[in-house]
C-alpha cells in the first residue's frame, strides 16, 4: 500500500485518481526491485518524500518525474521546426564563415602561414619574446605533424572570436547605457558560462544536423562571447565621470561621447574581454569535436576513447601551445594599448 | 545698465525624488537641516539671484557643502534647476532644446575642471583643439587654434606629449587652453585652481588675470580659498548652506560684512595685503587739493604698500591719482582704521 493513498482517500480525491498507479510506467527503480522479487513501495522508507513519483503510486492521475522530462524534450520538439526555419538561415552564415576559413587555413602552405602569423604576432605585441615564441611553439608543433590539426584551430577560434567581438561589443555597450537592460542581461550571461558546456550541444544537436560546422560554431559563440560583454559593459561604466562631464560641457552628443570618449577609456577592459573570450572558445573547441568540429580536440577525444596515451598527451600539449600563444598575443597587445595612455 | 551676461533669477535646486513639490516649503523659510530631517530632501540652492556682467570675473565662494559647484553646472544645465530662470545674453537656457543647448554649450560656454578632465589617450594638442573638433572643424584649423593657445599659456613644445606625462599645473594649463580654444564669451572655471599647490596656484591666478586683461571673457569662478578670491574677483558672490550670504565688490564687503559668518571669514585675511586705496580714499571735493599732502599715490596701490611708503607715520596724508589726475585724498589715520577688522571674532571660536 502506497503512503500517500490515505491521504488522498481522506482528501476524497479517490475518484479523481481512479485506479492505483499500475497502469503507470515504471521507473528504473521499480523494475530492479521486481527483478529482485522484492515490493519496491514496501521496502521504501516509512514517511517518503511526497515526489512526484511517490505521489503516482497512490494516485495515477499525478504525473511521474520523467513525465518531466519528457514534457520538455516533447516541448522541444514540437518547437523544432518553427525554431529551425528562423535560426537556419540566420545562422547558415555562420557555416560558411567557418568553412571558408578552415579551407583558408589549409589550403595556404606552411612556408606562407608560418610567417604571416609570426607578422601578426609581432604587430599585435611588438614583443621579441612574445614573436619568437609564437615561431618556435608553431615550429614544434609542424615538427611532431599537428601543423594542419592546430590550423583547423586555430580557424575555428579566429572566426568564432570574430563573431563573438562583432556581437558582443555592441551587446555591451548597449547594456552599459541601460540599466534595464544590463538587468536583464545579466542572468542570461550568468545561465550561459555556468550551464555544463555539454548540455547546450544536447538541444542543438535537435536543431542543427552534426556535419554543419555551424554547430560547434554556435556552441562554441555561446560559450566564448560573455566575457566581452561583460567587460565592455564594465569598462564603459567605469570611465571617469569628471571626463564625460567634460565632454557634456563642451557640446558632445551621444555619438562623439562614445567614439572619442567612452569606447578608447573603455579599451583597456574591453581587450581584457576579447582575451578571455578567446581562452574561452580554445577550450570550448575541444568539446566542440564531439559534434565534429576538426582540430586537436579530434586527437585529444581519440586519446580518450581509445585510450591512446600519447596522443592524447601531444594533443593536449598543443593545445597548452596554442592557448599560451592567443593569451601572450593578445596579453601584450592590451598592456600596448594600455601605455598609450601612461607613458613616461 | 547694460543687460547681464549671464543672470540667475530665484534659482532653486532640491535634490530628491519629489523636489518641485518641496520648492514651496524652502519658500516659506523651512531651513536645509529640516527639509532633510522632515522630507528628506537635500536643499542645494536657495533663491540665489545673481547677475554677472560682460568682461568681469564673478567669484563663487563658498565652503564645501555650500552648493558653489552645483550653482556653476547650472550655467551649462550640467544640472537641472528645479525652479528658476538662467538667462544668457537675455536668453532663458531652461527653453532651449536639446540641440540648442548642445550648440550654446559649443559655443556660449566652455569649461575649467578642478580634476582636469583631459583626455587621457589624446596629446595635448588634441585634447586643446577638441571643443572645436566636437563643432565638426576640420583637423587642421583645430591644431593651428589649438598650437595658438598652448603657446599662449606657455606649454609651447609640449604639443605631443600625453596629459599623464604632465604635472598638475600643466595639465590645467591644458585645460584653460581647451577653453580658450573654444572662444567662447563666458568660461566657468569650477575650483579650477583648487588641487594644485599654493606657488603653481599664484601662478595660475597670475596667467588668468594676465589672460582676462587682453580677452575681457565673462568668467564665472568658483572657490574655496577668499585670498583667490579677493585677488580675482571683480564681483564677489559667498555662499553659505545654498543662499548667497552677501554680494558686491570684493572691497565693499571686505569692509562692511553683513553677516557673522563672513566677518569671521574676512578676519583671518592680511587686509594690508587685499585692501586698496581706492576702497577708503576720501572723495576730492571741488577739486580742492590740500596743501599739505606728502606726495601722490595710484588709486589702485595696496595698502602694504601706503604703510611702507608713509615709514608707519600716521600723521600723512596723499594725493590719490587716477590716470595723472588728482581723484582724492588718503589719511594715514582712516588707513591704520581700515586695518582693523569691524568685529573680532570672539574668542576665534567659529559656529559655523
Amino acid at each position: 500500500m502506497a503512503f500517500y493513498e490515505k491521504i488522498f482517500s481522506a482528501l476524497g480525491l479517490k475518484d479523481w485518481c481512479g485506479e492505483a498507479g499500475d497502469g503507470a510506467p515504471l521507473s528504473m527503480a521499480d523494475l530492479m526491485a521486481q527483478a529482485n522479487g522484492g515490493d519496491a513501495a514496501a521496502n521504501g522508507p516509512v514517511f517518503p518524500f511526497p515526489s512526484l513519483d511517490n505521489l503516482n503510486e497512490s494516485c495515477a492521475t499525478v504525473l511521474q518525474s520523467r513525465d518531466v522530462t519528457k514534457g520538455i524534450e516533447n516541448g522541444f520538439l514540437a518547437a523544432k521546426p518553427a525554431l529551425k526555419s528562423v535560426l537556419d538561415p540566420i545562422t547558415q552564415p555562420l557555416s560558411w564563415m567557418l568553412d571558408g576559413a578552415l579551407w583558408l587555413f589549409e589550403v595556404t602552405p606552411w612556408f606562407i602561414m608560418i610567417p604571416i602569423l609570426v607578422a601578426i604576432s609581432w604587430y599585435a605585441s611588438r614583443s621579441k619574446g612574445v614573436t619568437i615564441f609564437v615561431a618556435v611553439s608553431i615550429f614544434l608543433l609542424g615538427l611532431v605533424d599537428h601543423y594542419d590539426v592546430a590550423m583547423q584551430t586555430l580557424s575555428i577560434i579566429f572566426v568564432c572570436t570574430t563573431i563573438s567581438v562583432l556581437l558582443g561589443v555592441p551587446i555591451g555597450i548597449a547594456m552599459s547605457k541601460s540599466d534595464n537592460l544590463q538587468r536583464a542581461t545579466v542572468p542570461v550571461l550568468d545561465l550561459l558560462q555556468t550551464l555544463p558546456t555539454f548540455v547546450y550541444l544536447i538541444p542543438l544537436i535537435f536543431l542543427f544536423s552534426v556535419t554543419e560546422s555551424k554547430l560547434y560554431g554556435i556552441a562554441i559563440i555561446l560559450y566564448a562571447i560573455v566575457p566581452v560583454i561583460r567587460l565592455t559593459d564594465l569598462g564603459i561604466r567605469l570611465v571617469d565621470q569628471d571626463v564625460i562631464e567634460a565632454a557634456n560641457a563642451f557640446g558632445m552628443n551621444n555619438r562623439q561621447k562614445l567614439l572619442r570618449v567612452q569606447l578608447p577609456l573603455a579599451l583597456p577592459n574591453i581587450m581584457a574581454g576579447i582575451n578571455q573570450t578567446i581562452m574561452m572558445s580554445l577550450a570550448m573547441v575541444v568539446i566542440a569535436s564531439l559534434v565534429s568540429a576538426p582540430g586537436l580536440g579530434v586527437n585529444v577525444l581519440r586519446g580518450i576513447r581509445n585510450l591512446e596515451l600519447g596522443v592524447g598527451i601531444v594533443a593536449g600539449i598543443g593545445i597548452v601551445l596554442l592557448a599560451v600563444i592567443l593569451d601572450r598575443v593578445s596579453k601584450a597587445a592590451l598592456s600596448r594599448v594600455d601605455m598609450t595612455r601612461v607613458k613616461h | 545698465m547694460t543687460q547681464p551676461m549671464v543672470s540667475l533669477r530665484g534659482l532653486y535646486k532640491i535634490f530628491g525624488a519629489k523636489d518641485k513639490d518641496m520648492v514651496q516649503f524652502v519658500k516659506d523659510g523651512m531651513s536645509k537641516d529640516d527639509l532633510l530631517a522632515q522630507h528628506k530632501h537635500v536643499l542645494g540652492l536657495n533663491d540665489i539671484n545673481v547677475d554677472m556682467q560682460a568682461g568681469e570675473i564673478t567669484v563663487v565662494m563658498g565652503l564645501s557643502g555650500s552648493g558653489k559647484s552645483t550653482l556653476i553646472r547650472h550655467l551649462n544645465r550640467l544640472i537641472e534647476p528645479t525652479a528658476g530662470e538662467i538667462l544668457i545674453q537675455g536668453e532663458d537656457v531652461m527653453k532651449l532644446s536639446d540641440d540648442d543647448l548642445r550648440t550654446a554649450r559649443q559655443q556660449k560656454m566652455s569649461m575649467v575642471f578642478q580634476k582636469f578632465a583631459l583626455l587621457p589617450h589624446k596629446t595635448v594638442l588634441k585634447n586643446a583643439g577638441m571643443p572645436l573638433s566636437v563643432r565638426g572643424q576640420d583637423e587642421a584649423a583645430c591644431d593651428t587654434e589649438a598650437t595658438k593657445w598652448l603657446e599662449r599659456v606657455g606649454l609651447k613644445g609640449y604639443e605631443n606629449h600625453h596629459p599623464a606625462q604632465l604635472s598638475g599645473g600643466m595639465q590645467q594649463r591644458v585645460g584653460i587652453a581647451r577653453a580658450l580654444t573654444a572662444n567662447t564669451d563666458i568660461m566657468l572655471m569650477d575650483e579650477a585652481f583648487s588641487a594644485l599647490d599654493p606657488l603653481i596656484r599664484t601662478d595660475m591666478q597670475d596667467l588668468l588675470l594676465e589672460l582676462q586683461k587682453e580677452l575681457h571673457k565673462t568668467i564665472v569662478f568658483i572657490t574655496h580659498d577668499l585670498d583667490e578670491a579677493l585677488k580675482l574677483a571683480d564681483h564677489l558672490v559667498i555662499l553659505k548652506d545654498g543662499y548667497v550670504v552677501q554680494q558686491g565688490e570684493p572691497q565693499h564687503i571686505l569692509l562692511n560684512p553683513n553677516d557673522p559668518y563672513i566677518e569671521d571669514f574676512v578676519s583671518d585675511i592680511n587686509r594690508a595685503r587685499v585692501l586698496r586705496v581706492r576702497s577708503i580714499m576720501t572723495h576730492l571735493e571741488d577739486g580742492k587739493i590740500p596743501a599739505d599732502a606728502h606726495g601722490e599715490v595710484d588709486i589702485d596701490a595696496t595698502l602694504e604698500s601706503m604703510i611702507a611708503k608713509s615709514g608707519g607715520d600716521t600723521s600723512h596724508a596723499y594725493i590719490v591719482m587716477r590716470d595723472g589726475e588728482a581723484v582724492g585724498t588718503l589719511d594715514m589715520t582712516a588707513l591704520v582704521r581700515a586695518l582693523v577688522p569691524r568685529a573680532a571674532p570672539e574668542d576665534g571660536a567659529r559656529n559655523y
